[in-house]
C-alpha cells in the first residue's frame, strides 16, 4: 500500500466526515475547552458585560474550593443522587411491563370472556349514568367505558394497544408532563389529593378501631420481611463469594443494598450524620475486604447466573423494597396518633420531604412505558426458547426461570439502560425544577443542573457555574467508568 | 386466532392478565383523561376537584389562540426541530458512511473518540455555548437554536451501526461498475439505510420539539419562543389558567401523535436498533 493511496483514502474519509465533525468541533469541543478555562476564572456578568470590561483574572482553584465549601452544592448533589434512586423503580417498572406484554403475546386470546366482561362494564357504567346523571357519577361512567374499550382493544390486538398506551407519556415528555403533573399534585384542586383524602379517611378509621395492633403490627411485619430479605441477600452474597469471579463487586452491591435504604430514611428524619458515618464505614470496609481477600482473579468460570449484572440488578430492586419496609417500621408507631386527628394527604410539591418523592413518582409514570420498555421487549424476544424448555424439563419454578434465565439474558439491556439512566439522571432535574417547583421548597428539588442554570444564567457567575459543571462532568465520568468496569462484563460477552 | 378455543383455566388466566393490563393502562391514561377534561372546564371550575366540567367549553381551545400566539410558538418549534433533524440526519449519515464503509488510517481511533463524547454532559457546554452565541450575535435567532443541537455523535453512532448491517457486496458491485464514493453513498447506502434514517429523524425531531433549556435561555423575543417555553405563559406568577394550559398542552402533543401514527413500525424497530451493541 503506497502512502499516496493511503493519503487519498484519508482525504476521502475526512471529506465525508467534515460537515459533522466541523459542527461537532465548533459546538462541543470548543465549548468544552472554553468551559474548562472558565472554571478557573472569576468571570462574572456583573463585572464583565457589554458595558464593563474589567479584565478577567485567573483564580486557580478558587471556584472549586468555594464550591466544595458551599453547603448548597452538597445539598444539590444530595438531591441529584436522591432523584437518581428513582432509576431502579423505573427499570423494574419497564421490565415488569415488558414481561407482562410478552406473556400476553405468547398466550391464546380469551376473546369471548373479555367481550362478556367488557359488555358488563359498559352496562354498569350506562346504569350509573342513567341513575346519577352526568354530575359526580359521570367520571365513573367514563372510566368504565374507557376500561371496557381498552380491554376489548387489548384482547383483539393481542396486547399492542397496551404497549401503545404505556408509551403515551413519551409524547408529552418534558414541559407538558411537568405542567400536567403540577396540576395533578395541587393539594387543593388536584385529583390526586382529592382521591387520597377519601382513601386516608378510610385508613384512619381502620386504625382507630384498634390502634395498638397497627402501631406494633406494622413495624413488626415490615421488620420481619426486611430481615428475611437481608438474610437472603447475605446468603446469596456468601455463595457468590465462594464462587469467586464477581465476589468483590457483589459485595459492593450488597453493601449498597443494605446501606442506601437506611441512609435514605434516616436522613429524611434528620439524623444524617451517624448514617453518613455508617455508610462511609461500610463502604470502606467493603473496599478493604475486597482488596484483602480477592478470591480468584476475574476469571472465566461463569455459569448462566453469575456476573455482576444480576447482582447489581438485584441490588437495584432490593433498595426500593427495603426502603418501603424500613419506612413501614418508622411509620408504625406514628400512625395511631395521626389517625386520631385524621391523616391528611401530603402537600406533595409544597412539602420538603415529599417534593422529591413526588417528582420520582411522576418520573416513574413516564418511564414505565418508555423506550426502555421497548428495549426490554426486544431483549425478551431475543432469548432463545431452548433455555426455557431446558429449565422446564428440570422443573424450574417461575421465579427460578426469571432469575436464572430471563434476568441474566437481559443483562446487556439492563446495563445499557442503567448507564444511560445514570448519565441522564445526573444531569437531570432542571426542567422539573424550573417548571414545577422553582427548586423549592427550601431547595428540596434543586439539582446540580438547576444550580448550574442559576449560577450561569441568573446570577451570572460564569466561572463558578463552569466549575460546578466540571464537577458534574467528573462525577458522570466516574460513574460511567465504574459501570463499564463492573457492569459491562456480562453485557459485552 | 386459534382454531381450538382455549381451555377454561387458560382463558381465566388470560383474562386475568388482560384485566391487569387494562388497569395499568388506565393508570397511564388517567392523567391524560384529567388533562382533556380539565381543558374543557370554565375558569371557575378549574379550581374544582370534580373531574367533569358541567358543560364542555370547546371555546377554550380557541381562547388559547387569542391569549398566546400559539400557532407562532408551534411553528417555531416545528421549524427548529425540522431543521435540526434535517441537518443531523444529513451530516450524521455522511459521517456514518465514512466510519462504516471507507477505510482510512486512524478511522477506528477517531470513531472511539467520537463515541466517548456521547458521555459528555450537555450541561458543561451550555454556558460557553451561550457566550459563543452572544459573541456571534446569534442569541434570539433560529440559527443559534439549531446549530448546537445539529451535530451529535449519537446520530453518527446509530447510523454507523445500521450501515454495518448492509451487505458489502452491494457497494463493491457499484464500485466495480465505476461508481464514485459519493455515488455509492447517495445511490446505494442511503436508500438502504432508510429505516435507520427515519429512526434518527424521529428521535431528533421529538427530542428537539420538546427541548426546554436551550430555547429558554436563548430566546428573548416572545415571537421566537418555542412551545415548551410558551406554554408557561399559562402557569406564571401573573396568572394561573389551568383550563387554557391544559388545552394548549393537549394541542401541543398533536404533531407528535401524527408522527407516531404514520411511523409507528419504524419507530419501534428504531428504538431497538439504538441498543445494538458496538
Amino acid at each position: 500500500m503506497s502512502t499516496e493511496s493511503s493519503r487519498r483514502r484519508w482525504l476521502t474519509g475526512m471529506a465525508f466526515l467534515l460537515p459533522n465533525i466541523a459542527g461537532f468541533l465548533a459546538f462541543t469541543l470548543v465549548p468544552l475547552v472554553l468551559s474548562f478555562g472558565m472554571a478557573f476564572t472569576d468571570w462574572d456578568m456583573l463585572r464583565h458585560n457589554m458595558f464593563r470590561h474589567e479584565p478577567l483574572s485567573f483564580t486557580g482553584l478558587e471556584n472549586f474550593v468555594r464550591l466544595f465549601r458551599d453547603p448548597q452544592f452538597w445539598r444539590d448533589l444530595g438531591n441529584t443522587m436522591f432523584l437518581l434512586l428513582g432509576l431502579p423503580f423505573a427499570i423494574a417498572g419497564s421490565l415488569g411491563a415488558a414481561l407482562l406484554l410478552t406473556k400476553i403475546n405468547g398466550r391464546r386470546q380469551a376473546v369471548g370472556p373479555a367481550l362478556v366482561v367488557a359488555t358488563l362494564m359498559l352496562v354498569a357504567s350506562g346504569l350509573v349514568l342513567l341513575r346519577g346523571g352526568m354530575a359526580e357519577q359521570g367520571v365513573w361512567c367514563l372510566f368504565g367505558t374507557l376500561a371496557a374499550s381498552v380491554l376489548v382493544a387489548g384482547v383483539l390486538s393481542g396486547g399492542t394497544v397496551y404497549r401503545t398506551l404505556f408509551y403515551l407519556p413519551n409524547f408529552t415528555a418534558g414541559v407538558a408532563t411537568y405542567v400536567l403533573w403540577k396540576k395533578l399534585y395541587n393539594p387543593h384542586t388536584g385529583p390526586i389529593n382529592f382521591g387520597l383524602a377519601s382513601l386516608l379517611d378510610g385508613v384512619s378509621s381502620v386504625v382507630r378501631t384498634d390502634p395498638r395492633v397497627v402501631g406494633y403490627g406494622l413495624p413488626v411485619l415490615c421488620g420481619a420481611v426486611a430481615v428475611l430479605l437481608v438474610l437472603w441477600q447475605l446468603r446469596r452474597l456468601w455463595r457468590r463469594w465462594d464462587d469467586a469471579d464477581t465476589g468483590t463487586a457483589a459485595i459492593v452491591a450488597a453493601a449498597l443494598t443494605l446501606a442506601i435504604p437506611l441512609a435514605l430514611l434516616t436522613s429524611w428524619q434528620g439524623w444524617s450524620l451517624p448514617v453518613a458515618v455508617g455508610v462511609a464505614a461500610l463502604g470502606a470496609a467493603t473496599i478493604i475486604v475486597s482488596t484483602l481477600r480477592r478470591p480468584r482473579p476475574w476469571g472465566k468460570t461463569r455459569t448462566l447466573d453469575t456476573g455482576l449484572g444480576t447482582e447489581l440488578g438485584l441490588a437495584l430492586v432490593l433498595i426500593p423494597v427495603l426502603t418501603l419496609l424500613v419506612g413501614g417500621i418508622i411509620l408504625g408507631p406514628i400512625l395511631p396518633a395521626q389517625a386520631a386527628v385524621g391523616i391528611d394527604p401530603p402537600n406533595w410539591l409544597g412539602d420538603y420531604g415529599w417534593a422529591k418523592p413526588a417528582l420520582m413518582i411522576m418520573a416513574l409514570w413516564a418511564a414505565i412505558g418508555s423506550n426502555n420498555m421497548i428495549l426490554y421487549l426486544a431483549g425478551l424476544s431475543n432469548i432463545p426458547p431452548e433455555l426455557y424448555e431446558a429449565a422446564d424439563m428440570d422443573g424450574a419454578s417461575p421465579g427460578q426461570r426469571f432469575w436464572h434465565i430471563t434476568w441474566p439474558q437481559l443483562a446487556p439491556v439492563t446495563f445499557f439502560i442503567a448507564v444511560m439512566g445514570v448519565i441522564n439522571g445526573m444531569q437531570g432535574g432542571f426542567d422539573m425544577a424550573r417548571t414545577m417547583t422553582a427548586g423549592g421548597p427550601a431547595g428540596a428539588t434543586t439539582t446540580l443542573s438547576y444550580l448550574i442554570f442559576i449560577e450561569g444564567f441568573e446570577t451570572g457567575r460564569l466561572g463558578y457555574a463552569s466549575a460546578a459543571a466540571w464537577v458534574l462532568f467528573v462525577l458522570v465520568f466516574v460513574f460511567s467508568l465504574l459501570n463499564f468496569r463492573f457492569g459491562n462484563r456480562d453485557a459485552n460477552d | 386466532m386459534n382454531a381450538t378455543p382455549p381451555s377454561p383455566p387458560a382463558a381465566a388466566r388470560s383474562l386475568g392478565l388482560h384485566g391487569l393490563m387494562t388497569v395499568l393502562s388506565l393508570a397511564m391514561l388517567a392523567p391524560f383523561a384529567w388533562m382533556i377534561l380539565a381543558s374543557l372546564k370554565t375558569l371557575a371550575e378549574a379550581g374544582d376537584p370534580a373531574w367533569l366540567p358541567r358543560s364542555a367549553q370547546w371555546d377554550n381551545y380557541l381562547e388559547v389562540f387569542r391569549v398566546i400566539p400559539f400557532l407562532r410558538f408551534m411553528a417555531n418549534s416545528l421549524v427548529i426541530a425540522g431543521w435540526v433533524t434535517l441537518l443531523q440526519v444529513f451530516t450524521s449519515s455522511l459521517a456514518a458512511f465514512s466510519f462504516a464503509r471507507l477505510d482510512w488510517p486512524g478511522r477506528d481511533r477517531v470513531f472511539f473518540l467520537y463515541l466517548g463524547t456521547m458521555m459528555l454532559p450537555g450541561l458543561v457546554m451550555v454556558i460557553p455555548n451561550y457566550q459563543i452565541m452572544v459573541r456571534f450575535g446569534l442569541v434570539d435567532s433560529y440559527l443559534g437554536l439549531v446549530l448546537p443541537s445539529a451535530f451529535t455523535a449519537f446520530g453518527t453512532f446509530l447510523l454507523r451501526q445500521f450501515m454495518l448491517g448492509i451487505p458489502r457486496a452491494l457497494d463493491e458491485a457499484a464500485e466495480i461498475d465505476g461508481a464514485s464514493k459519493w455515488r455509492v453513498y447517495w445511490d446505494v447506502i442511503l436508500p438502504l439505510s432508510r429505516p435507520g434514517l427515519v429512526t434518527l429523524a424521529i428521535f431528533t425531531f421529538m427530542g428537539n420539539y420538546q427541548s426546554f433549556f436551550w430555547p429558554l435561555v436563548m430566546m428573548k423575543n416572545v415571537d421566537k419562543y418555542t412551545l415548551p417555553v410558551g406554554l408557561l405563559f399559562f402557569d406564571s406568577e401573573h396568572g394561573q389558567a389551568t383550563h387554557l394550559l391544559m388545552a394548549a398542552v393537549t394541542m401541543s402533543v398533536v404533531p407528535l401523535i401524527v408522527l407516531f401514527v404514520f411511523l409507528q413500525r419504524q419507530f419501534i424497530r428504531g428504538i431497538q436498533l439504538g441498543a445494538v451493541k458496538g
